[in-house]
């Protein structure tokens, strides 16, 4: 949408700055009573808080061109891409494994363009095959999903 | 004296393959170049992800040590010859590094001469690996040795060094490179001081108290952030590669080449050993400087096979020479070997001078593992191009899904905090909105894993010194370091402009014919 435009780099350079400040103002609450070394806590965190405004303040008033940024269509996939990533972090604990990885696969399968059948079964596929892999032949914990468990014993 | 340790250490790497042999370790070394080769080749992954996927999980299954580095190294020097493949088919590189090898590489698929192509690449990657597995064996050894003076203001000066070379060589403006580099250093210090046992930037989440673990942050700064920006180009056909012919060059041809192999390999290994520097640098400057000494007739950029064979000895001599300041100083100097040195930690090495003489076993024999992951990816790669190549024509709808799903067993398995993953859907955006404004990647991961031991040795130097900054300029050694770490901030654009300039005009005649 600004190709060739500074703005890209300015924003950048802005956002870059406050982060720097903000790290800084919260460095200067780093306080130790009884300090075990000269340099303390504060001192890493200030160095990163100078580095940042320094590149803020520099990218701000020199900023190169560039920073293509896709159009809206793509950004409200990306978006949709984001939200399933979320979903994935709410539904393992409930639902398990199984289901939350045939959910979020399925859904960015069809982000991506693929046909919904096919990407519903292939998801389903790699799912299980993933929970026999990890869980059965490396031995890792994956959850189960405790909803399971409640209805069982009902 | 010289020649009594180069005896010394070619006996150790001899004894090295009595670990490298081992029946595990062997399978781990097939396995590690093979999916390295896919890792290489296939959008969307690449070897910082793969390696950062794979760290818990070796962890979770009780994967020893060395037999789990030997598994990542091999992904790691083994993505670099299918990186080549992607390429010379497809004139699609799977990384930075393979860009050159497009020139003469697509250049003969497009004349019909892609087979030859490939198996250029396949040789020359085993003779630049081979080349800089001996100087490895050679030169880690001497390099630990000097190192072993090293006190904590040598390191810090050191750590700067990695960072500033790091930050200007990573592509892109050097003060974005800075500022990522300090989001690193930042990420490093969320969560418990450890010596003062004060919260640093945890906002009151106990979940952050035990900091930020790098695989969370890797995966979504790198995997997360990839498929997102893939989602971008899906509209994009998948190319389909088409006939190469024979997977062979002739005996003339290999002879042909030895030249630039020899001088490639040597150069590669080089700028590999430098932080900073890596397989694109080296690719870039071996083909620059093969281009200047032997291309009389004006043919590279036009299906030469010396312009294939030049970057690729380049970049996996690179790879490999990588590897020593990694494991002899514990400093790495790119994003991927920053990744390895963080499974390293985590695993309970810790790499450094005096790594060799106290776990020979893992040292010696992760550099026999190296020569013999080289043998399987040559007789792999020779035969079984058609399988990779077939790999090509997956739908990224089946790919990247595939990809994210792993990520996430991999975050998962970390903490088993489903907390774990919401970070790292944040730091995938983080990620994406980096690359989007031309932010590098790989500083973050370097401060990232390198920041505890350069607060640690910052306050170990200021403690000896009591208070007096002196100290960290104190020693000759340490010196040379900040005179470096100037000089890699310095010299680079200038150095760029140098190799770029024979480079744009062979872009151009490629482009032309």
């Amino acid at each position: 949408m600004s190709d060739g435009s500074t703005r890209t780099d300015r924003v950048a350079g802005l956002v870059v700055a406050a982060l720097g400040l903000a790290v800084g103002a919260e460095a200067t609450t780093f306080d130790v009573l009884f300090r075990a070394d000269p340099v303390g806590p504060k001192a890493l965190p200030f160095l990163a808080a100078v580095v940042f405004v320094g590149s803020g303040a520099y990218l701000t008033a020199r900023p190169g061109r560039g920073g293509v940024w896709p159009p809206r269509v793509i950004l409200a996939r990306m978006a949709g891409a984001v939200a399933a990533f979320g979903a994935y972090a709410a539904l393992l604990a409930p639902l398990g494994f199984v289901v939350a990885t045939t959910t979020t696969v399925s859904a960015l399968s069809i982000l991506f363009g693929g046909p919904w059948r096919k990407a519903v079964g292939a998801a389903v596929t790699l799912s299980v095959v993933l929970w026999y892999l990890f869980v059965w032949v490396l031995g890792l914990q994956l959850p189960l999903g405790w909803v399971w468990g409640s209805i069982w014993m009902r | 004296m010289g020649v009594g340790v180069d005896l010394d250490a070619l006996t150790h790497f001899a004894g090295g393959f009595a670990v490298a042999l081992q029946p595990l370790n062997l399978v781990l070394a097939f396995a590690g170049v093979f999916v390295g080769t896919f890792v290489g080749m296939l959008p969307g992954i690449g070897p910082i992800n793969a390696i950062a996927i794979l760290i818990p999980i070796t962890f979770a299954a009780g994967i020893p040590a060395a037999s789990a580095l030997i598994l990542m190294t091999g992904i790691y020097y083994g993505s670099q010859y299918g990186n080549s493949i992607s390429t010379i088919l497809l004139n699609v590189p799977g990384t930075a590094s393979a860009v050159v090898t497009a020139l003469d590489g697509h250049a003969m698929t497009r004349a019909g001469r892609g087979g030859p192509a490939l198996a250029m690449a396949a040789i020359a990657s085993f003779f630049g690996g081979t080349v800089s597995i001996f100087f490895l064996v050679l030169f880690a050894p001497l390099l630990a040795e000097w190192a072993i003076r090293f006190g904590p203001a040598e390191y810090f000066a050191l750590m700067v060094f990695a960072f500033a070379a790091l930050s200007s060589l990573a592509g892109g403006s050097l003060v974005k490179g800075l500022a990522a580099t300090a989001f690193g250093l930042l990420l490093a210090t969320v969560g418990l001081d450890p010596n003062s046992a004060i919260p640093r930037y945890t906002f009151g989440q106990i979940k952050l108290l035990d900091g930020m673990d790098f695989v969370v942050v890797t995966i979504g700064l790198f995997a997360v952030s990839e498929v997102l920006q893939l989602l971008e180009e899906t509209e994009r056909g998948q190319a389909a590669a088409g006939s190469y012919g024979r997977v062979m060059i002739t005996v003339k041809e290999f002879f042909s080449t030895l030249g630039t192999m020899i001088r490639s390999s040597v150069l590669g290994f080089l700028v590999g050993v430098l932080p900073g520097a890596g397989g694109t640098i080296a690719s870039f400057l071996a083909y620059s400087t093969e281009q200047r000494i032997s291309d009389r007739e004006g043919t590279f950029g036009k299906g030469d096979i010396r312009g294939v064979a030049a970057p690729e000895a380049a970049n996996n001599a690179a790879a490999n020479g990588a590897m020593i300041p990694l494991l002899t100083l514990g400093v790495p100097g790119s994003g991927t070997t920053a990744v390895l040195l963080g499974a390293l930690l985590g695993l309970g090495v810790t790499p450094g001078p005096l790594l060799i003489q106290e776990q020979p076993d893992l040292f010696w024999g992760l550099a026999a593992s190296m020569y013999v992951g080289n043998i399987f990816l040559l007789l792999l790669n020779l035969p079984l191009v058609g399988v990779f190549v077939r790999a090509l024509t997956l739908p990224r709808w089946f790919l990247l899904p595939g990809v994210a799903a792993l990520s996430f067993v991999a975050v998962y398995a970390v903490n088993q905090s489903p907390f774990d993953l919401v970070l790292m859907t944040g730091f995938g955006v983080v990620g994406f909105l980096m690359r989007k404004g031309g932010f590098p990647l790989a500083p973050v991961i370097l401060g990232l894993v390198l920041g505890p031991l350069m607060e640690k040795s910052l306050r170990r130097a200021m403690a000896l010194s009591g208070g007096e900054w002196r100290i960290l300029f104190d020693s000759p050694i340490a010196i040379t370091l900040w005179g470096l770490a100037l000089a890699s901030l310095v010299v680079p654009p200038l150095l760029a402009r140098r190799a770029r300039l024979p480079l744009t005009a062979a872009a151009g005649r490629g482009e032309t014919d």
